[in-house]
């Protein structure tokens, strides 16, 4: 599974065309942390968006892109108003991107 | 450039008003406030003084929470509060500190109480999320990220990035500008102005000194020299291997079209703004000295004046109309915004054909009888006004005695 994290938005939004998506492939990750990020997207994936107000300034947005085969699952959430499994799983991304 | 200008350029004619017509004492009391900060722009400390320990405590009181790189604002742990000990956390006491300078440049320079002008309280988060590289105002409250070191770093290191996340408030509470194309930038560029001026408030710098950037303390730290917008010279505020060129215009003719989505900025919000800022470095470098004083004034002002939906046209032609309402008509300070906007070729509406004659009178000295009259009379209402401002100064100086 390609697991692709791109972000947009916020103070420095005009960075955005020069912020490449981060990718990572589940094959080349450990077996217990491909479980861990499946189970992260499928969390996330499940949790009903929370509503925004419309009313936060300068908010990053998120597009996270899981495409396992055929199945293509695509999650975006914002600063302004994010569920905890999509946090979680942001984190998790956030992570293991900063790792490299 | 340091200009000494002459009272009633300082103090607004509808205050006057007031001052010149008042018997009511409420009304007294609020045209003595203005003198006191006026008073104070002009470097009158002495009299502010008596007063700074009369302010209600309460007002705008500020905590700050320690989000522990989580995004839950729930979770995050009371680190400073406005009357508790220094946090043993620098990132808490630099919001806490800018958060209680924006706040007090608002009180002392505009005479607004805190963000909704009322003291709604100021909360701000520190340590947001896992290196997340940028700050917002989320409709409530502050968020700072702590940066990842590269592209930024921990943003609480920024007196202007939080200043102007504290006006997206006070954006929300005025106008109310739509976050979306050019509404969207003018509230961008405000947020850019009054964080500029907050940071040149602090550090008592004239137009000519500042540096006019915004983020240069927390942008890309490992290159020096850069900032993530220059209002002074929109385009130009870095270019660097890795983010490449400033992209913002300075002018209409290279207005940034994107869509109205989040992937577009909201229909370029952070582009744009490089034009009302601009607009505004121009007006506050051509009338000179301390740029929130007659500058601030009029983009103030203007604020609490516009429209949630106004565009860059309405607004430039608002600030015009303030000029000329603070400053009179054909004023230094008039023709310094129309000049402005004209140069990042943003039309101003409903400019009278006989500014430009005016303001030639005043210059070149070929009064006739019109000129004659008018000079008489604003020598009539300066007089007046020094009568009033002597009667105020009795009032002061009996308050200050009565404490
Ligand atoms: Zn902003």
């Amino acid at each position: 599974m390609k697991v692709a994290l791109r972000t947009y938005g916020g103070l420095a939004a005009v960075l955005d065309p020069r912020r490449p998506p981060q990718v990572l492939d589940t094959d080349a990750l450990p077996e217990a942390a491909a479980a861990e990020l499946a189970r992260l997207l499928a969390a996330a994936g499940s949790m009903p968006e929370e509503d925004t107000d419309g009313r936060a300034r300068d908010a990053m947005s998120y597009t996270i892109t899981a495409e396992d085969g055929d199945r293509v699952t695509v999650l975006e959430q914002s600063d302004a108003a994010m569920t905890p499994a999509f946090a979680a799983l942001l984190t998790w991304l956030r992570k293991h991107f900063a790792q490299r | 450039m340091s200009r000494t200008r002459p009272v009633n350029c300082i103090i607004p004619p509808y205050i006057l008003e007031k001052l010149l017509d008042s018997e009511d004492r409420e009304e007294r009391q609020a045209a003595l406030d203005t003198l006191l900060v006026t008073a104070r722009l002009r470097g009158e400390r002495a009299i502010r003084a008596s007063f700074s320990g009369a302010a209600a405590p309460g007002v705008g009181r500020r905590t700050v929470f320690d989000c522990e790189e989580d995004e839950f604002l729930a979770n995050a742990v009371l680190a400073r509060t406005e009357d508790g000990p220094e946090s043993a956390d620098a990132s808490v006491n630099r919001a806490f500190d800018a958060l209680g300078l924006t706040r007090d440049f608002y009180k002392e320079v505009f005479e607004r109480n805190s963000i909704d002008g009322r003291g709604m309280r100021l909360d701000g988060y520190v340590h947001f999320g896992f290196q997340v590289k940028n700050a917002f105002w989320d409709g409530r409250q502050m968020l700072f990220g702590d940066g990842d070191g590269k592209e930024f770093s921990d943003l609480t290191g920024s007196l202007d990035v939080i200043a102007h996340e504290l006006t997206h408030g006070v954006t929300d509470h005025t106008s109310g500008f739509e976050y979306h194309n050019q509404s969207g930038a003018l509230n961008e560029s405000i947020s850019d102005v009054f964080g500029s001026l907050v940071k040149q408030w602090s550090l008592k710098q004239s137009a000519e000194e500042a540096d006019w950037l915004i983020g240069a303390d927390v942008y890309t730290p490992g290159i020096g020299g850069d900032a993530l917008r220059s209002m002074k010279n929109p385009g130009h505020a870095f270019n660097n291997p890795k983010f490449g060129k400033d992209p913002q215009p300075d002018r209409m003719s290279k207005f940034v079209h994107l869509p109205d989505t989040w992937q577009g900025d909201n229909g370029a919000v952070h582009y744009n703004s490089g034009i009302p800022n601009k607009a505004f470095f121009l007006t506050a470098v051509r009338i000179g000295g301390f740029a929130w004083e007659a500058a601030g004034s009029i983009w103030y002002e203007s604020l609490k004046a516009s429209g949630p939906e106004d565009d860059f046209q309405d607004f430039a032609t608002t600030t015009f109309q303030k000029a000329g309402e603070l400053f009179t008509a054909g004023s230094h300070e008039q023709s310094a915004v129309l000049s402005a906007w004209r140069e990042v070729e943003v039309p101003v509406k409903g400019v009278p054909v006989g500014v430009a004659r005016v303001r030639s009178f005043a210059v070149d000295g070929n009064g006739g009888a019109g000129r004659m009259d008018g000079s008489a009379a604003l020598a009539k209402q300066v007089s007046a006004l020094n009568d009033k401002v002597e009667t105020l100064a009795k009032d002061v100086a009996a308050l200050k005695g009565a404490r």
